[in-house]
């Protein structure tokens, strides 16, 4: 019996080649967009579970709260978690990380790490993190002590020994000892680093008393407790914690730290405070609707062809009664059809997903998979789903034909699958609402896209040459001189040195500024240090007062420049009243000189917070050089010429400041990629649906096109007749569709602080792209069959 | 065998009412050959499916085998009509996708006869229609007649005691209307009822009795020696 099934439905398919085609490649096509969804949210989903002891790591993180704002940071200062072992006995162990950058060197090898980090010898007992040679206790525990990852061992020492190898921190100056290999970070961790330095390097060695510093805010500390239950108590006893360790001090600077512990679990998808790498609920949430979306609508054209075939496959269900089948037997042989059918369109969907992964992997910006072998499970569940999609996809189906009554069928008094139709149309217009939305969802994205880019950022990004010498006391001992022999450089216009380029992170800065009412408030503010040419350089206009001047010495240590958020911030109402009010900031006091307008120093994601700039070269971290753009490959080939005459031991770094801001919307601009692709997937398979809907009803409606061509109807008018049932179905889903859209992208839009407003263009815009596109689908069909000769559509009755 | 008295059937569509039965009464015996007739639309086919159990009657009693079945529920119908009749008709009615060995093995498949048995069983009763040598075939490469022997072939396959036809040769030339009306014939005296609904005077005579119909009514049943 399953044999004989089998066997008719593999005719049925091969008989119907062009259905069978596009049900099997819609719904392939949707299964494999599924599975890779499914892989990269499962994916996302699975960082930092790796860890054996997860359940019980907490991230301690810090609010810092002021007179004026809170920050929520995501650090804890370098003595908190000590203490907290050393007063709580729920505490098991801590582990605190410092991120740093820098050179590192073994002879000729150098290699600016970025992806350094001073931590803790615990590291190795409280995460799950092997190390592969070494003592686990003892590989950080002592000052210049050096563990390597695999990859970066290989880097330094190719196959040599590179236990008991030293190696040299910033350039040649500090020796330090390899204790230890460790296996790579998994890909699916937070946090990953290529080398680790010991702590006590950090905190004896380079920044002496740092082991005392409680308001320095820079590295991560984990806690393991012996109980997860224990934490929300231990949470309890906290402020009283702070109180007791640096309680006068915080009261003295009006000052509150409330400490705050994170599971481990929640810290890459749920923490507010972000991560080294953090990952977004929403965007998964997204693409895990939109993979449930685009199997819907798959399932949907195998359904609508199933069911308006229905006609065709009437006179077998007929003929099946007839000889003794009962409806279950029926219903089990169009089941069994159906679930064939997904079963091929799997196996085609893994094929295409095994080949689609490697471009995936890129879409993402991240390895979510090797290899779609790697996931036995992964596959067998998507088996598993497809078997039900055939079921699913196959039960109304199946009910409806197996309903057939026998004498109506072999009587040919039977009308074809007219019950059918509303379902078919509400079907068809559920699919269109699915695209439509998505279609407006990336244009929505890519208008926010542009409008980030093009968007006036208060200062000039263009034609800036940025070298980073990641602090290099040469350079800043003598950057005088190294500025003139820059600005000499060819089509070199200007150069100016500053601790940071807008775009990037700036230290925040606890001060105290003389607010309207005359008191000392505190505020934290994002600090520049910048030189006498930065505001001119980069174009940043000054609303009141003036710029920095060697003019006037006192400002290169008792003056800073505010912008307009701190004027406002401070209770003032025009800029002109801030001048010459009292500051104190990070050892430094002297008065406000003047006003800069609002320029973004953060992406567009971000509101602009309070800020300042001050003079101080010792913070100086790049030179800018102002480029005339002519000729920029000669000006930077010569710029490294004499960066290896003046600084031989430090690779040559650089980029343009207009391209690195623009890589602040990389997360969005991914989003926006896979968006796009997810769209298009979706309209290509509910089109490969219409396709084959329209190519069914042209058929059925033959020879009411040849009578009406023998009447005198124009090829115009019946490709109008055959196409306007459709659009008038694109037309309700677009009805449908704008309103989700617009909520859903209103919801997506709130996460940034500069947005566009969704103009009345874009959905217009996605319904005209969306009609457009099934136009073309129908009246493929109608186009073709109101050519043909009539008289041969005639002749078929 | 089939005893049926006023039997009534009415189809009702939103403008017309149609009596297609009209308190017909009838008996056929174990063993008849009977062939009804009587001008288009008068019941023919909706007599025809009752009898075959495809339909119900609207009212009336219906005796096959001495058991009341008019009011058999559609699994209780299947089940009978799978074990007791077998079906012939005037546009053949072969499943396009099946050969025509597949064909006729359908009806066993329903039965849950075992496959080495439904081997056999399809292999004998080709030989006999004499279409062995196109059991790979599928109906569309067979002419009328030889679809039409396949038909027969399928209808005979599960051995039924009765055998409805409608039309069998409506679709035939004579020569292959007449090799059809010869397998009926040869089944007959094999013991198989048959109850045949024709056009052609010529076929009928090969019948044993004649039931003429007019507007859903029995007019007159002649009996031929
Ligand atoms: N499904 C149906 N719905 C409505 N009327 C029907 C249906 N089937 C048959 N009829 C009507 O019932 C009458 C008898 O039909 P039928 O039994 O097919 O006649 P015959 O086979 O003798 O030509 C006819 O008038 C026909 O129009
Ligand atoms: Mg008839």
């Amino acid at each position: 019996m399953i044999r004989n099934y089998f066997k008719i439905a593999f005719r049925n398919l091969w008989r119907h080649r062009v259905f069978s085609f596009i049900n099997i490649l819609g719904l392939s096509v949707g299964m494999s967009a599924c599975l890779l969804i499914y892989l990269y949210v499962s994916f996302e989903l699975s960082y930092d579970r790796y860890h054996a002891k997860g359940d019980r790591i907490f991230r301690v993180v810090t609010n810092i709260k002021t007179p004026t704002d809170t920050l929520d940071w995501n650090s804890a200062s370098i003595p908190m978690s000590p203490a907290m072992k050393k007063d709580f006995p729920e505490v098991e162990q801590f582990v605190r990380i410092e991120p740093n950058s820098l050179l590192v060197s073994r002879g000729e090898t150098k290699f600016q790490e970025d992806k350094l980090a001073f931590a803790d010898s615990s590291l190795f007992s409280v995460f799950t993190l092997p190390l592969v040679k070494g003592d686990p206790d003892k590989a950080l525990a002592a000052p210049w002590q050096v563990v390597l990852t695999e990859t970066s061992a290989k880097k330094y020492f190719g196959t040599a020994e590179p236990v008991g190898q030293t190696l040299y921190l910033t350039g040649s100056r500090l020796p330090a000892t390899v204790t230890g290999v460790m296996k790579d970070f998994p890909d699916n961790s937070h946090f990953k680093y290529d080398i680790l330095v010991s702590m006590t390097t950090w905190t004896q060695k380079i920044n002496p008393g740092l082991d005392d510093q409680w308001e320095g805010f820079n590295g991560f500390a984990y806690v393991l407790l012996h109980d997860a239950k224990d934490a929300p108590g231990l949470k309890a006893k906290l402020p009283a914690f702070i109180d007791r360790h640096i309680g006068k001090d915080l009261q003295k600077a009006q000052m509150t730290f409330t400490l705050d512990l994170e599971p481990m679990k929640d810290i890459y998808l749920r923490s507010k405070r972000g991560a080294p790498e953090s990952g977004s609920l929403p965007n998964i949430t997204i693409f895990s609707l939109i993979a449930v979306f685009i199997l819907l609508i798959a399932s949907i054209n195998f359904i609508n062809l199933a069911t308006a075939r229905s006609a065709e496959r009437a006179k077998e269900v007929g003929i099946r009664k007839v000889v003794g089948a009962d409806r279950k037997q029926l219903t089990g042989q169009f089941l069994g059809e159906s679930v064939l059918l997904c079963m091929i369109s799997f196996l085609m969907a893994v094929g295409l997903c095994a080949l689609l992964l490697p471009l995936f992997n890129q879409l993402s910006g991240k390895t979510i998979s090797h290899g779609i072998f790697d996931h036995a499970s992964t596959i067998g569940i998507l088996l598993l789903i497809a078997i039900t999609i055939g079921l699913f996809a196959g039960i109304y189906p199946a009910l409806v034909l197996s309903g057939f009554r026998p004498i109506a069928v072999l009587k040919g008094s039977f009308s074809s699958g007219k019950k059918g139709i509303l379902l078919r149309k509400g079907l068809v217009v559920s699919q269109f609402v699915i695209s439509i939305a998505l279609i407006t969802g990336t244009l929505v994205v890519y208008s926010q896209l542009t409008f980030m880019r093009n968007q006036d950022l208060g200062f000039s990004k263009q034609q800036q040459l940025v070298i980073n010498f990641d602090g290099d006391s040469t350079i800043w001992q003598h950057y005088e001189a190294f500025k003139q022999q820059l600005t000499s450089l060819p089509n070199a216009l200007s150069a100016t040195a500053s601790s940071a380029i807008p775009g990037q992170g700036n230290p925040t800065a606890y001060s105290q500024l003389e607010n309207h009412l005359g008191v000392m408030q505190p505020t934290n503010m994002e600090l520049f240090s910048i030189d006498y040419d930065f505001i001119k350089q980069y174009g940043i206009q000054i609303v009141a007062g003036r710029p920095f001047s060697t003019g006037f010495p006192s400002d290169s240590t008792r003056a800073i420049l505010v912008n307009e958020e701190a004027v406002s911030t401070l209770g003032y109402h025009s800029p002109q009243e801030i001048i010459g009010k009292k500051f104190s900031q990070w050892g430094r006091q002297g008065t406000i000189i003047g006003v800069v307008k609002n320029f973004h120093f953060r992406g567009l994601q971000n509101a602009i917070k309070p800020m300042d700039f001050r003079i101080r070269p010792r913070d100086f971290s790049f030179v800018t050089v102002k480029i005339s753009g002519r000729d920029v490959q000669k000006t930077i080939a010569a710029a490294g010429d004499l960066w290896r005459r003046t600084l031989p031991n430090r690779p040559f770094a650089y980029y343009f400041a207009d391209e690195e801001f623009n890589k602040l919307y990389r997360s969005e601009d991914q989003f926006g990629q896979l968006f796009l692709n997810f769209a298009i997937l979706a309209i290509f398979i509910s089109c490969l649906g219409l396709l084959g809907l329209a190519s069914y009803s042209t058929l059925q409606r033959t020879k009411e096109i040849g009578i009406r061509k023998v009447l005198g109807s124009s090829v115009g008018g019946i490709v109008n007749l055959l196409s306007k049932d459709f659009l008038k179905l694109v037309w309700i889903a677009f009805l449908i569709a704008s309103p989700l859209a617009y909520i859903g992208m209103h919801k997506w839009l709130q996460d940034f602080a500069y947005r566009i407003d969704m103009d009345w263009w874009i959905f217009a815009m996605a319904g005209m792209i969306a009609m457009l596109i099934a136009l073309f689908t129908v009246s493929f069909h109608a186009v073709r069959s109101a050519l043909a000769n009539p008289t041969k559509s005639l002749r078929t009755e | 065998m089939i005893k049926i008295s006023d039997l009534q059937k009415v189809y009702r569509t939103e403008e017309v009412e149609t009596i297609a039965l009209n308190k017909l009464t009838f008996d056929v015996k174990e063993g008849e050959f009977v062939a009804v007739m009587g001008p288009s639309g008068c019941g023919k086919s909706t007599l025809l499916n009752i009898l075959g159990l495809l339909d119900d009657p609207d009212g009336g009693s219906f005796l096959f085998n001495g058991t009341e079945v008019a009011h058999f529920n559609e699994r209780k119908r299947a089940d009978l009509r799978k074990r007791n009749i077998g079906f012939v008709f005037q546009s053949f009615n072969l499943i396009d996708e099946l050969t025509v060995f597949e064909n006729v093995e359908l009806p066993l498949i329903y039965l849950g006869v075992k496959g080495p048995e439904r081997k056999q069983r399809v292999e004998t009763v080709l030989d006999k229609m004499q279409i062995m040598h196109r059991r790979n075939h599928y109906p569309q490469q067979l002419s009328g007649g030889q679809q039409q022997r396949v038909a027969v072939a399928r209808a005979v396959v599960n051995n039924p005691k009765l055998i409805l036809a409608d039309e069998p040769t409506g679709n035939l030339d004579s020569s292959n209307g007449n090799e059809v009306m010869q397998l009926l014939t040869d089944l007959n005296e094999q013991g198989t009822t048959i109850i045949m609904v024709t056009h052609s005077e010529h076929d009928s005579r090969y019948s044993h009795r004649i039931i003429r119909m007019l507007d859903g009514q029995t007019v007159t049943e002649n009996i031929l020696v």
